[in-house]
């Protein structure tokens, strides 16, 4: 009993360490979790929070010609740094802390499929 | 505590439970009313189907974004820490919507549904939600003022408001829409959760839609803000 028991105890540790980094999802599932919330699930900028007092209208990712103005190393930094960063509304929230580094390719890549544009 | 009216079958059941608890978990400080208590309230609350939404031991099961929206309710095994035990009470009867949105939807409004509980099970069922805690949540942290800081980052220095409900001066209701409402957060919510749950976001929440300010935001500057949310609705 007291052995099953250390076997069972090591093997929750086990799983415990490999499973602790976030595991990086599909672009798609990425940008509606967190993006969508404000930008819109197909990208037009108008998410549930996008009430009639919401200060500045979330980017809306398929108007080509003004996300073509923006390069994709314009893009990382928003996604990371938040609006500020970019002098832009502190609306857009940061998402350094929140996001892997992979996640946020995934995004941009995404975001370059909305516009059909390149930076 | 006032003692509540049971009958043979359920002392029995209660018995047994007590003993499971008092063995797995060896609660042995807590006075003998609260763990009857809190023993009938996990009664009731597996009874009333409330499992089949909500998980009650930690520590958070979330890995991926899938397993977050495979959720059909919040996780209720850190309750103890998070919640105002007269709100607790009084909502299990009359669960009106805390999140404006359908959970896990962006999309749907908030249907409102929720399954009541009558007053005799509500009691016990905050009881024994009030007895989970997470072991990490520090008391006394917090001092509840409508603290100028944590205002000005709320709703200028960081997107906050940009996904919660809160009430402007004039009583107004203001704010996003995709976060649990904010504006009964000080009748809610502990003040001293609120700083726990910024600080150490990966233990109540390792997978949700709101950013970790971990890094971003100060402890200081952290403190403000769950001292100015948590002023909400006391006044
Ligand atoms: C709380 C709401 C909110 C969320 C959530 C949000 N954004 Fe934004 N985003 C905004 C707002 C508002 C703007 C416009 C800021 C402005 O024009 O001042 C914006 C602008 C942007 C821009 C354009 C920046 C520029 O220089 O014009 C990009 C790119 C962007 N967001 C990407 C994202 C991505 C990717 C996500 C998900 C990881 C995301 N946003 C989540 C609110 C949000
Ligand atoms: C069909 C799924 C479902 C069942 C069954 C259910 N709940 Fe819930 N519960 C939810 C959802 C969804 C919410 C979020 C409601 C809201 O935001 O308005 C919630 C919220 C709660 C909350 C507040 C949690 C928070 O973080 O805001 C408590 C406490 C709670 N439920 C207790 C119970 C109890 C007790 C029962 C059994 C009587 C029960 N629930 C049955 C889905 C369910
Ligand atoms: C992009 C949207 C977003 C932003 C920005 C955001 N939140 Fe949240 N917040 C959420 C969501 C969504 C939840 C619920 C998470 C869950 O239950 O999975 C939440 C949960 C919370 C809770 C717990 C409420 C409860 O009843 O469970 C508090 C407190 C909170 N946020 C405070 C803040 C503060 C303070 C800030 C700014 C520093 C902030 N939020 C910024 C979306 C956001």
């Amino acid at each position: 009993m007291k052995k099953l028991l250390t076997v069972a105890f090591a093997a929750g540790l086990a799983a415990q360490i490999v499973s602790a980094p976030a595991q990086a999802a599909d672009a798609e599932t990425v940008f509606k979790f967190y993006c969508a919330q404000c930008h819109g699930l197909a990208g037009k900028g108008d998410g549930p929070n996008v009430t009639k007092d919401f200060p500045v209208s979330p980017r809306n990712f398929t108007d080509a010609a003004e996300m073509s103005k923006l390069s994709d190393a314009d893009l990382r930094n928003v996604i990371l740094d938040g609006g500020p960063a970019v002098s832009k509304s502190p609306m857009m929230p940061p998402w350094a802390k929140t996001l892997s580094d992979e996640e946020v390719d995934g995004l941009i890549g995404h975001l370059r499929m909305l516009c059909a544009c390149e930076g | 505590m006032t003692l509540k009216r049971r009958d043979t079958n359920r002392e029995t059941k209660m018995k047994r439970l007590l003993t499971t608890a008092i063995g797995a978990v060896g609660l042995l400080a807590m006075s003998s009313a609260a763990q009857a208590d809190a023993a009938a309230g996990q009664a009731a609350f597996e009874a009333n189907g409330c499992l089949d939404c909500h998980y009650t031991e930690g520590p958070a099961r979330e890995k991926t974004i899938e397993d977050q929206l495979a959720k059909t309710g919040p996780e209720l095994w850190y309750a103890g820490d998070k919640f105002v035990q007269d709100w607790l009470t009084a909502w299990l009867t009359v669960p009106a919507p805390i999140r404006p949105m359908k959970f896990n939807s962006l999309t749907e409004e908030n249907p409102g549904d929720h399954p009541a509980l009558s007053a005799d099970d509500a009691a016990s069922v905050s009881d024994y939600l009030m007895s989970l805690t997470s072991g990490v949540v520090e008391s006394g942290t917090v001092k509840v003022k409508k603290n100028a800081k944590g205002r000005v980052i709320f709703s200028k220095k960081m997107p906050c408001s940009g996904c919660h409900q809160y009430t402007g001066r004039k009583g107004e209701p203001l704010g996003g829409n995709s976060g649990p409402s904010l504006a009964e957060a000080g009748k809610r919510l502990n003040p001293d959760w609120i700083l726990a749950y910024l600080k150490q976001p990966e233990t109540f929440k390792p997978v949700k839609m709101m950013p970790v300010f971990v890094g971003l935001l100060s402890d200081k500057d952290m403190a403000n803000v769950a001292s100015y949310v948590a002023y909400f609705g006391t006044k």
